[in-house]
């Protein structure tokens, strides 16, 4: 941030068998992608726990991608439809401490789709710097009627 | 313990040292906790790079190790195997991918060093966390699944065969050799396709260590590497492959014809067929799209489209013999019958139903008219049967049983066979003469019919010596209305009525007649009367019209006669001085819907009236009437015998019951259909076979077939006599229709079921081999490798539409143009137009959808070198000028470039230029009747229009239909296009991400002969090597639990894809079956209470990479 412009820090969790190959695949055809997000590579986009993504933005992430087969090609028959079903219900509970939603994003990638993969981070980067920084500390701090929210150690895995 | 953690980075030559600064990624790592050694090298992956690890490892102690460089799925076994070597457990390493994920997508130095430094810290702080594991080894089977049987399948095929292993190969096809069976010549050298494919086929065919699955499809594939479970569904061809000696005699008495795929449909095939000559496997199919409609809809499973067929190819005697065999009584049946088969008739949804009851009735009438018996029967079994009945239940079951050459006796109790036929059934819609004439051509069949015979004792026939008895005894009694007064004379029953008629036993003196009921027989009833001459005729019905039972067209027809109806009317009681009078009714109103669905009528009180009548007949029913003697019977609440549904087995053994006598009074048809299910039953129960097994398991009905460019045409309509002619008299109403018509009529089926079953092949076939109640078949096979090979289609020209494929006749795409050239084709090799002339001009379009943004974007690879070898053929076989239009030649394998010299010095023309259009729009005199193509000539910079009479699309490839399935069954990737996504596009061509499965041949991208064989050579070794080796090492990463901290809420078991976890009720815990379990960590994810946790993927390790990539992040 030192130019002024704010550079988001983004997580991205990558399924093994697709979305990290496809991510391999946009390196070997050398799309040229922004450098914000950083890979954290999983078996299955089903072993992505909600609180990997609350400790991500409690740790200082602006941004999480969570990225898995299309459904019906997973490796893993159905992992990447239980990832489907907790993300909304991620996305509710971020909304209720008032992160906005856009800053967490499930794609479906294919180890085909390294342009897919370049472009969705991208977007995800763009998305985030015009949102701002997360200030998850600030955002979760005592309010000033005495309040308190988000004062659980979420993220205490 | 503090660990000491190695930190190695790899410039990878310049690809990541160009973009990251390695020492800046150094200076930082040094500072990261447990750090011991930071070093950088050129090429970690070299052998001195390995070594300067191994070499730390032992004299500074290391216990983690970290590598910075290319792509974990690349290099992450290379450096496993240097910790291995140098005594550290290999999962005591993490390694991080700043080559794939950073220095070759980002340009920007800063930045991407940034990067790499997230990714490092994520590495070094994960290391920390890991724990050594031990690798699980899993055997891997000595057997290999191919999937498709083209050319790079067979040559997989027979070399893993050779080596002594296992092979299924499955085709979907009827035969294996792919697109290349269908070539004429191969380029570049131009030799016979055939010639050097066939041999191998045979030789695939051949090899005792090949099992070969054609006309099957790979269903369901399960397991991994190592123990893939298989099941391949074997489609049914109808023609046993072992007892099929290819002779051919079946496909000359087919009726059916359709176009021949082989011939990419310029000919024609039968339904009975084989792709060509040379198939393998060398036996025939029948094309059966499933049980036609019309079939299935019929109570006795008459085979109508067969018949009908024969009727179109004017084979009447073929015809009848077809019904013969399905029904005792043709005539009969093609006048009584209520034809359901008409109502589910595909044809009814384009116009009208085909009137299949009246071919039949023509196909019996002619063969009466014409003399013609059906084929003699033979007797070839032991057993002697005793039918019970002459009824049509029971001559059914007589006809079936003497068909399967059983000798059969038919008791009847009447002076005459027929039961209902002949009593119930009045003449004018069936002459005695036609039921006669029917029972006679039994009786000439062998079928002893001993009348006036009536049977008290079931089980004294079986005493007598025979081996079995049905029972088809009928339901003889009219049901009567239990109200007051119906004792008077005057008042009959149906069946009596219509007896009496039948035998013209009632004279009329002007009756006033009341017939009560609603269904067919109150019709018949009702129309006897009027022609009886009853001064009045009324049907008396306590519903409404729309709830009648009998058939429109009947109630119609009785209309027509004079007949009145009166509904919503019920007979109270018969009103008279011992000679009924008048009826006293009472009307009626509907209400609520009772168990049939259709609403009660309930009386309306107060509403009674009377109406003259002094004949009643009641039509309301009829019951079975058993006869003394037979008390030993078991009966049902209705007095109808008890009969098992499926098998028609009574309470007796050896004893079996049918028709009216059981289901209570229903129509002819369903009373052969019992006689043919008990013919089935006997013929069981005397071959000691069992009496379910296998029954009623039957070949799905077709799907609707298609009606594109079939003409709407009207029905043949039956001659009839006018209803003024009737009323005097008996007269037959219908007639049979004519020659002609009968063969129009069969022309507008739509042939829904492919086959007919008509059943001519069955008897021609000296070897047995036609099975035409073939079941589909599912086959599970274990394997231990997978190869893929299932080619590719030939993109569609038709999208393309300014080029004319499908609309101008003369515009064939590349295989079309490969049959004409090929001597088996549909002109014997001759290159001629659709108008049978020898072409003076030919042009061929090269790429046509290949490299087309708009189609496809990628190369074809094989078209230029077709095309080339195309124009050579074409030059050679017509003389004719031949002009290629291409955007660039590319002639790259060996020889290419010299076959494409070769054409330049055979006087073809090359013009470069993607052609725009082809029309057949003259503007030039000489372009008059000629195909133009039209096209910027891009050397000379000028437009060209080019008159020729053919044109070539040269068109390029795709992924075979089916492949998006096999993606999914089989976890594979795609890539551009769709063709399946190999491990690694230079170093591993042939595996693919999944271990254990292999890709072979233009499944995997274009290619052309040699490349397909050769990939079916490599993915052999692969599948081989694996084999070989005969075990397989798992990454160990699967689940697990602290038994002390599972709560038992069983929410992992839900969440398993596997059904990998227990539930050990004892403990309250669930288990993880490790055996099953494959690693995705679903469960982990779910776990509430932190039990869960998966090996090398653990909860604490990727919560320390999120914390090194922000870690290093606040220090930027």
């Amino acid at each position: 941030m030192q130019n002024g412009e704010f550079e988001p820090k983004l997580v991205g969790f990558l399924c093994r068998w697709c979305s990290y190959t496809g991510a391999d695949f946009a390196g070997i055809s050398r799309l040229q992608y922004p450098p914000n997000l950083v890979p954290i590579r999983v078996m299955c986009s089903g072993r992505v726990d909600p609180t990997f993504v609350v400790k991500a933005l409690a740790e200082g992430a602006d941004g999480v991608l969570i990225a898995g087969c299309h459904p019906g090609d997973c490796h893993y028959q159905e992992g990447n439809f239980r990832a489907f079903r907790r993300y909304p219900l991620l996305l509710k509970m971020l909304e209720q401490f008032g992160i906005e939603p856009e800053r967490v994003r499930l794609e479906w990638i294919s180890a085909a789709e390294g342009e897919k993969f370049a472009r969705v981070v991208s977007e995800l980067t763009e998305t985030v710097r015009a949102l701002g920084p997360l200030d998850w500390k600030g955002r979760t701090a005592p309010r000033e009627d005495g309040v308190q929210q988000g004062k659980r150690e979420v993220a205490n895995v | 313990m503090s660990e000491k953690i190695g930190v190695y980075l790899c410039h990878c030559g310049t690809n990541i040292s160009q973009t990251v600064d390695i020492a800046e990624v150094a200076r930082f790592a040094e500072t990261l906790p447990n750090v011991a050694v930071v070093r950088e090298y050129k090429y970690m992956c070299s052998n001195p790079g390995q070594e300067m690890i191994k070499k730390d490892i032992r004299e500074l102690g290391l216990d983690r190790v970290v590598v910075s460089s290319c792509s974990p799925l690349l290099h992450e076994e290379t450096f496993r195997a240097a910790c291995d070597d140098a005594g550290l457990n290999r999962f005591l390493f993490q390694m991080s991918n700043v080559r794939e994920q950073c220095s070759w997508v980002h340009s920007d130095r800063k930045k991407a060093t940034e990067k790499a430094k997230k990714l490092v810290a994520a590495a070094v702080m994960r290391v920390a966390k890991h724990e050594p594991l031990e690798v699980r080894k899993v055997p891997v089977r000595n057997e290999t699944l191919i999937i498709g049987g083209g050319i790079a399948g067979i040559e997989a095929a027979l070399k893993i065969a050779e080596s002594g292993k296992k092979v299924y190969l499955v085709e979907r096809d009827s035969t294996i050799g792919g697109h290349m069976a269908k070539f004429d010549k191969t380029f570049p050298t131009l030799d016979c396709a055939a010639c050097i494919l066939t041999p191998k086929m045979v030789q695939v065919a051949d090899h005792p260590n090949v099992e070969l699955y054609t006309y099957s499809e790979v269903e369901e594939v399960s397991g991994y590497v190592g123990n893939f479970k298989v099941k391949v569904r074997k489609r049914p061809r109808y023609v046993d492959v072992v007892k099929c000696t290819a002779c051919g005699e079946c496909v000359e008495v087919c009726p059916i014809e359709f176009k021949n795929e082989f011939d990419e449909n310029m000919s024609t095939r039968k339904a009975i067929f084989r792709a060509f000559p040379q198939a393998v496997p060398n036996a025939f199919l029948i094309d059966k799209k499933g049980k036609a409609p019309c079939r299935a809809e019929c109570p006795a499973g008459v085979h109508a489209q067969g018949y009908i067929a024969l009727i179109a190819q004017r084979r009447y005697a073929d015809a009848f013999d077809l019904i013969m065999s399905d029904l005792p009584l043709p005539s009969v049946c093609g006048r009584v019958c209520y034809h359901p088969c008409e109502e589910r008739c595909e044809r009814g949804s384009l116009d009208e139903p085909v009137a299949i009851n009246t071919l039949k009735r023509f196909a019996s009438d002619w063969a009466a008219e014409n003399g013609v018996e059906p084929a003699p029967r033979k007797r070839t079994k032991e057993g002697k049967v005793a039918v019970v009945g002459g009824g049509p239940a029971g001559l059914a079951c007589a006809n079936e049983l003497s068909k399967r050459g059983y000798a059969v006796t038919v008791f009847e109790a009447n002076e005459k066979p027929g039961g209902m036929l002949r009593y119930a059934i009045p003449e004018y819609r069936l002459p005695a003469s036609v039921l006669d004439r029917d029972i006679e051509r039994l009786e000439k069949l062998g079928i002893e019919i001993r009348t006036s015979s009536p049977v008290d004792d079931p089980e004294a026939l079986l005493r007598e010596g025979y081996g079995g008895v049905f029972l088809a005894l009928g339901a003889q009694k009219s049901s009567s209305m239990g109200i007051e007064g119906e004792d008077k004379e005057g008042v009959m029953g149906m069946l009596e009525f219509l007896r009496a008629a039948k035998e013209k036993k009632l004279t009329c003196i002007g009756w006033k007649v009341a017939v009560v009921g609603g269904g067919n027989s109150a019709m018949d009833a009702a129309r006897t009367a009027v022609r009886l001459g009853a001064e009045s005729v009324q049907v008396l019905y306590r519903r409404s019209r729309a709830e009648m039972p009998a058939h429109d067209w009947e109630v119609e027809e009785a209309e027509r006669e004079g007949v009145l109806f009166k509904f919503l009317v019920s007979p109270v009681a018969v009103l008279g001085d011992g000679k009924a009078e008048k009826v006293k009714c009472v009307r009626m109103r509907l209400g609520e819907p009772d168990e049939s669905g259709r609403r009660r009528p309930e009386p309306i009180e107060g509403s009674e009236f009377t109406l003259d009548a002094d004949l009643i007949v009641m039509a309301i029913g009829q019951q079975t009437d058993i006869a003394g003697g037979m008390e030993k019977l078991k009966r049902s609440k209705w007095g109808t015998i008890e009969a098992d549904p499926v098998t028609l087995e009574t309470n007796l053994k050896g004893v079996f019951a049918g028709g009216d006598a059981v289901t209570g009074a229903a129509t002819v048809v369903e009373a052969f259909a019992a006689g043919k299910r008990a013919a089935e039953s006997l013929d069981r129960y005397l071959s000691g076979k069992d009496l379910r097994e296998g029954r009623d398991k039957e070949i799905p009905v077709a799907p609707s077939p298609s009606t594109e460019g079939v003409k709407k045409e009207p029905r043949v309509r039956e001659p009839v006599i006018p209803s003024i002619d009737r009323v005097g008299g008996f007269r037959e109403i219908t007639g049979t229709i004519a020659e002609e018509d009968a063969v129009r009529e069969a022309l507008r089926c739509l042939r829904c079921g492919g086959c007919s079953e008509c059943m001519e092949c069955v008897k021609k076939c000296e070897p047995e081999a036609i099975i035409h109640d073939q079941l589909e078949e599912t086959v599970e096979i274990e394997v231990g490798t997978i190869i893929v090979a299932t080619g590719y289609r030939l993109f569609d020209s038709s999208r393309i539409p300014q080029y004319g494929y499908g609309r101008f006749p003369d515009v064939y795409n590349g295989l079309e143009f490969e049959r004409l050239c090929h001597a088996g084709g549909p002109t014997g090799g001759k290159i001629l137009t659709s108008k049978g002339e020898k072409p003076e001009a030919i042009a061929i379009l090269h790429c046509v959808g290949s490299r087309d943004e708009n189609y496809l974007d990628y190369c074809s690879r094989v078209c230029c070198m077709y095309s080339l070898k195309f124009a050579h053929l074409a030059k050679e076989k017509t003389g004719a000028k031949v002009y290629n239009f291409y955007i660039d030649i590319r002639a790259f394998g060996k020889g290419y470039e010299e076959f494409y010299k070769r054409l330049l010095n055979e006087d073809i023309y090359f013009i470069r230029g993607k052609a725009s259009e082809v029309t057949a729009v003259p503007e030039y005199p000489e372009e008059e009747g000629k195909l133009v193509v039209v096209c910027e000539d891009t050397l000379l910079g000028i437009n060209r229009r080019v008159p020729v009479d053919m044109v070539i699309l040269s068109a390029g490839m795709e992924p075979a239909e089916g492949a998006d399935e096999l993606t999914r069954m089989l976890s594979l990737s795609c890539t551009y296009g769709g063709f399946f996504m190999e491990k690694h596009p230079k170093l591993a061509p042939v595996d693919t991400p999944t271990d254990g499965i292999f890709l072979a041949g233009a499944c995997q991208g274009p290619k052309d002969i040699p490349d397909a064989v050769s990939q079916g050579a490599a993915a052999a070794a692969g599948a081989l090597s694996l084999m070989d080796k005969g075990v397989f090492v798992l990454e160990p990463v699967t689940a697990d639990r602290v038994e002390e901290l599972c709560s038992g809420c069983k929410v992992c078991i839900a969440n398993c894809p596997y059904s990998a976890i227990e539930f050990d009720a004892e403990k309250n815990v669930s288990v993880v079956v490790k055996e099953l379990c494959k690693g995705c960590g679903t469960c982990v994810a779910s776990c509430p209470s932190g039990a869960a946790f998966q090996e090398n993927f653990a909860d604490d390790q990727i919560v320390n990479e999120i914390e090194g990539i922000l870690l290093a992040a606040k220090g930027a």
